[in-house]
């Protein structure tokens, strides 16, 4: 069940298509989670975004069990989905690069 | 009891931690002031300076464990020289100029 991550009003930012769709599930209160997206606006690419910590508790709660079950990967972050089943967690810059093709 | 923090009580307040520890604070100044914004933020929406870098409950009980400064602190700076933020570097890593990583979370899982 991803009914959550669906109804989740992402904030859509770069105009770059590099053939991947990328999500980004990040705390706004977060240095590395803002370095993260910080990254992502400086290379242009096309990517979404969610401030986890300013959602509702209730629905919070369903985002972590929903992310956690469908990709399999302990909800820390940032948290960054590619192509719907790859996943980086944490704000390593070299590693993003590699694996976006940045 | 004042029911609102701003910058520059988060700032003082981490400060005096930071001063009563011994250690050093974070050597970008912008990323800093992320972090700033992210405990007062926390403050002022719990009522306790909850981990930027995690997603709290809410409820303090359960929290209390990444209360800034947390309890994965002294462990994280003791193999990577800082805490899981960035925010508190021992004097020694602060010493090498090397600027703080994103490091492994130590919280045990499922404590969210």
């Amino acid at each position: 069940m991803t009914a959550t991550l669906e109804s989740l009003e992402y904030i859509q930012e770069g105009k770059k298509d590099i053939g991947k769709s990328v999500t980004v599930y990040a705390l706004s209160t977060c240095g590395f989670c803002r370095s993260a997206l910080q990254f992502l606006r400086n290379s242009d690419c096309k990517f979404q975004y969610v401030y986890v910590d300013k959602i509702p508790y209730e629905t919070k709660q369903k985002v972590k069990e929903e992310l956690q079950e469908k990709y399999e990967k302990r909800v820390v972050f940032p948290y960054l989905v590619i192509d719907d089943s790859e996943i980086l967690v944490g704000f390593v810059e070299e590693d993003w690069k590699k694996t976006l093709g940045l | 009891m004042p029911t609102s923090k701003n910058i520059k009580d988060t700032e003082k307040f981490v400060s005096m931690v930071a001063e009563k520890q011994g250690w050093k604070l974070h050597p970008k100044k912008s990323f800093l002031r992320m972090l700033y914004e992210g405990l007062m933020t926390n403050w002022n929406r719990y009522g306790y300076y909850s981990c930027p870098c995690r997603d709290a409950s809410g409820n303090r009980d359960e929290d209390k464990d990444i209360i800034c400064p947390c309890d994965y602190c002294a462990p994280d700076q003791e193999e990577y020289g800082h805490c899981y933020c960035g925010l508190y570097l021992t004097k020694e890593f602060a010493n090498t100029r090397k600027i703080p990583r994103y490091i492994p979370e130590r919280r045990p899982e499922g404590k969210y």
